[in-house]
């Protein structure tokens, strides 16, 4: 008689969260992945907004104003005389220059353009739809000034139609009124939304190999002959979890001191001032008035992201576990996976309508239904005030949709881990979880 | 008190009936062989008994309980697959291996270095398992099913992938534990060292129990039915014989089951009026040949019933 395993010892699923845990805090896998993980966080924020900078400044964009009015060439160069210049040549040499690639392209200004409004720029095709939006602009604004100047309106007047409208954003709270930074909150919303899916899907897949790799080097049978399989399963599952947040920590604390780095650089360069808040604000829109600012994050939008990313872990994660014990090879776990990575990806395509109108009826009912709540109720309490009913069912609904999911997942583990051979269908997986 | 008692038991799967009403019992410190042809329900039993299945039917009965969860921690199990995670250290996964079995994370440590030293593997400690050999693995696996002192050991197999020398060393073993009053039950193919090591047999086929019982009662039994006769002249007079079953004929040689309790003396009498006789013995026929009689009498039975 063995007084050995008669000790108190810690419960199994205890062991098994603990190895898994450890085992993949060791590995290389998580030290590279977590130090990388900034940086693929810093290129994806730097990139774009280096690469609006470089477009917008560093054109080489030359157009012609070949005008034939006498009198508006003057004005709308003056809108950009690094790229406007008045025509001193013949129109067969602005043209000759175009194909020369000396000119981007040339306009012509017809005498009767006050009457008919119409104007054509000539390029060797394509240029960007900014270009010509511009270049519109400036034509239309001269255009404009000069018929209220024919039309005899004042100086002043034309000054005040000039000036146009500045819409500042105001938010209202209960200790008064506080600038509103509706599209930088939108932004943040967007990206933890967008965390969060690629979390799920990374710290998911992660479930599914090690479960195929159990099954397919067959350590499964040795586990199961140890440990209960929704012990197995869910210890597993637990491990990761917690690397996931340990991984997220080290991130919160590496991303804020990149970030910091970052924009001490980026305003260096000069580049934040317009660009931050030109990604959300509308095009064309220039600088801030009031200087550059920072939106303040409240902490409660951390526990949130904790929340919800681990919500949707722990549903994600428990339907790939099913999917690998199931298959003996990760090329048969394709056509099982449909139904999972579907309802990850959903949630991502109406992204972009739960930001433009956080509290609508879309925004609302995809953001409740448990599948789609980790990634798109984020977005909305970043970008919204969301009704207290609403949080409190997007945490009580997933919960309860988790539970369900680990009974499911859980019969389809304890037969699937112990079949081999051909892949099962969903007719089959249907009768293990039945039976 | 019976060690394990498994009565009626049967598993299906879908149509297919894996275990068929078995019924056996396993006594404590004996070595139990669990025989029979690949296929034959072996490790769908074994399962049973580890607690990875469930029997549709009948019950197991173990340490004086109904099988369950709560016994695993006192069985060691060798799996006829072997698995171990390729990429970690053998310290680390056998430290694991006996945690799962209820060890406290020191006295896995130290059952770890233990049987390394045991099994002069004290510097695999830090090699990982795809390092090692076929052969070191299997000692690696060996020493995860035995290193929390488990009271029932289950080997299923355990000799494949071993060679000559090895397979001496684990039979040693399973012999030593056995002298330490553990029980064993050993699933084999290999009848040499089943018949060397086991004390009671359970033989089943297409998933039914065909043999159950002492290795030396089912010896004897089988011993006194089977007849080597060597002659002179031609074998026609075989086919004469009545009441026989001939196992094996070659020139000069036959060997005879005895069928429906007919007397060797009645057989060689009628033999020596045909021919000339000048060997016959009655003959202990090994574990393989009763092994291969009952298969493939079976597999005959199972033919005439189809017929």
């Amino acid at each position: 008689m063995s007084n050995m395993t008669t000790s108190k010892s810690p419960s199994k699923i205890g062991v098994i969260m603990q190895h898994e845990f450890l085992k993949r805090i060791r590995s290389k896998g998580f030290i590279i992945g977590t130090l990388l993980g900034p940086l693929a966080m810093f290129a994806m924020i730097a990139i774009p907004a280096v690469i609006g900078y470089l477009s917008k400044d560093s054109s080489q964009e030359k157009i012609s104003i070949l005008d034939q009015t006498g009198k508006l060439a003057p004005l709308i160069v003056e809108k950009s005389p690094t790229k406007y210049f008045i025509a001193r040549v013949s129109e067969d040499s602005l043209r000759a220059q175009v194909l020369s690639e000396e000119l981007t392209g040339y306009a012509i200004i017809p005498a009767d353009i006050l009457k008919t409004g119409k104007a054509t720029v000539f390029t060797r095709g394509g240029g960007g739809l900014s270009l010509f939006g511009q270049l519109e602009n400036a034509i239309e604004d001269v255009v404009r000034n000069e018929r209220l100047k024919e039309a005899g309106a004042d100086l002043s007047v034309i000054k005040l139609v000039d000036e146009g409208v500045d819409l500042a954003t105001q938010k209202v709270t209960e200790t008064g009124v506080e600038k509103d930074f509706g599209a930088a909150y939108a932004i943040i919303g967007y990206v933890l939304g967008f965390l969060i899916y690629i979390l799920m899907f990374i710290y998911g897949m992660m479930v599914m190999r090690g479960v195929m790799e159990e099954k397919t080097n067959r350590i499964v049978e040795v586990l199961a002959s140890s440990a209960k399989p929704y012990d197995i399963m869910m210890g597993k599952i637990l491990g990761i979890g917690a690397m996931g947040l340990v991984q997220m920590v080290i991130w919160a604390v590496l991303g804020t001191l990149v970030s910091m780095l970052a924009g001490t650089i980026l305003l260096k360069l000069g580049i934040v001032g317009g660009e931050t808040t030109a990604m959300g604000a509308q095009p064309g829109q220039q600088g801030v008035p009031e200087g550059f600012s920072m939106p303040s994050i409240s902490p409660w939008l951390g526990v949130a992201f904790v929340f919800y990313f681990l919500a949707g872990y722990f549903i994600y994660a428990t339907l790939f576990a099913a999917v690998g014990s199931a298959v003996d090879q990760e090329a048969d776990a394709q056509h099982l996976q449909m139904p999972i990575t579907l309802p990850i990806i959903i949630p991502i395509l109406f992204i972009g309508n739960v930001i433009a109108d956080p509290n609508g009826t879309l925004a609302t009912v995809m953001s409740l239904i448990p599948f789609f709540t980790p990634i798109l109720m984020i977005v909305r309490i970043a970008a919204t005030s969301v009704p207290v009913w609403q949080i409190v069912l997007s945490v009580i609904l997933p919960i309860i949709t988790f539970f369900g999911l680990v009974w499911v997942a859980a019969r389809i583990y304890r037969i699937g881990i112990m079949s081999y051979g051909k892949k099962p269908t969903f007719k089959e997986l249907a009768k293990w979880v039945t039976s | 008190m019976s060690l394990l008692v498994v009565d009626h038991v049967t598993k299906r799967f879908r149509d297919i009936t894996a275990t068929n009403d078995v019924s056996f019992t396993v006594e404590p410190g004996k070595i139990f062989g669990l025989l029979g042809p690949n296929g034959a329900g072996k490790t769908t039993m074994i399962r049973m008994l580890t607690n990875i299945f469930v029997p549709d039917e009948g019950t197991i009965t173990m340490f004086g309980e109904s099988v369950g969860p709560a016994h695993q921690n006192r069985i060691g199990y060798l799996p006829e697959e072997r698995g171990l995670y390729k990429k970690m250290k053998v310290g680390e996964q056998l430290i694991y291996f006996g945690q799962l079995k209820g060890l406290s994370r020191p006295q896995a440590v130290k059952q770890t270095m233990l049987w390394l030293e045991k099994l002069d593997a004290g510097d695999w400690f830090s090699k990982k398992v795809d390092e090692l050999s076929k052969g070191m693995q299997q000692k690696v696996q060996f020493i995860a099913t035995v290193m929390h002192e488990p009271d029932l050991i289950i080997l299923d197999e355990p000799f494949t992938g071993f060679d000559p020398i090895n397979a001496e060393i684990l039979q040693r073993l399973v012999l030593e534990l056995k002298a330490q009053n553990r029980t064993i039950i050993l699933s084999s193919h290999r009848m040499e060292q089943v018949e060397r090591l086991c004390d009671d047999i359970c033989l089943i086929n297409h998933g039914r129990a065909v043999l159950v019982g002492s290795v030396r009662n089912i010896k004897a039994q089988y011993g006194r039915d089977t007849v080597q006769l060597e002659f002179e002249g031609s074998d026609e007079f075989l086919n004469t014989l009545e009441n026989v079953k001939i196992i094996e004929r070659s020139g000069h040689f036959a060997e005879l089951r005895l069928l429906n309790g007919a007397s060797a003396q009645d057989v060689l009498k009628s033999a020596m009026e045909k021919s000339n006789i000048y060997r016959f013995e009655i003959v202990e026929p090994s574990l393989n040949e009763i092994f291969i009689n009952v298969v493939s009498n079976n597999i005959d039975q199972s033919a005439e019933a189809a017929a």
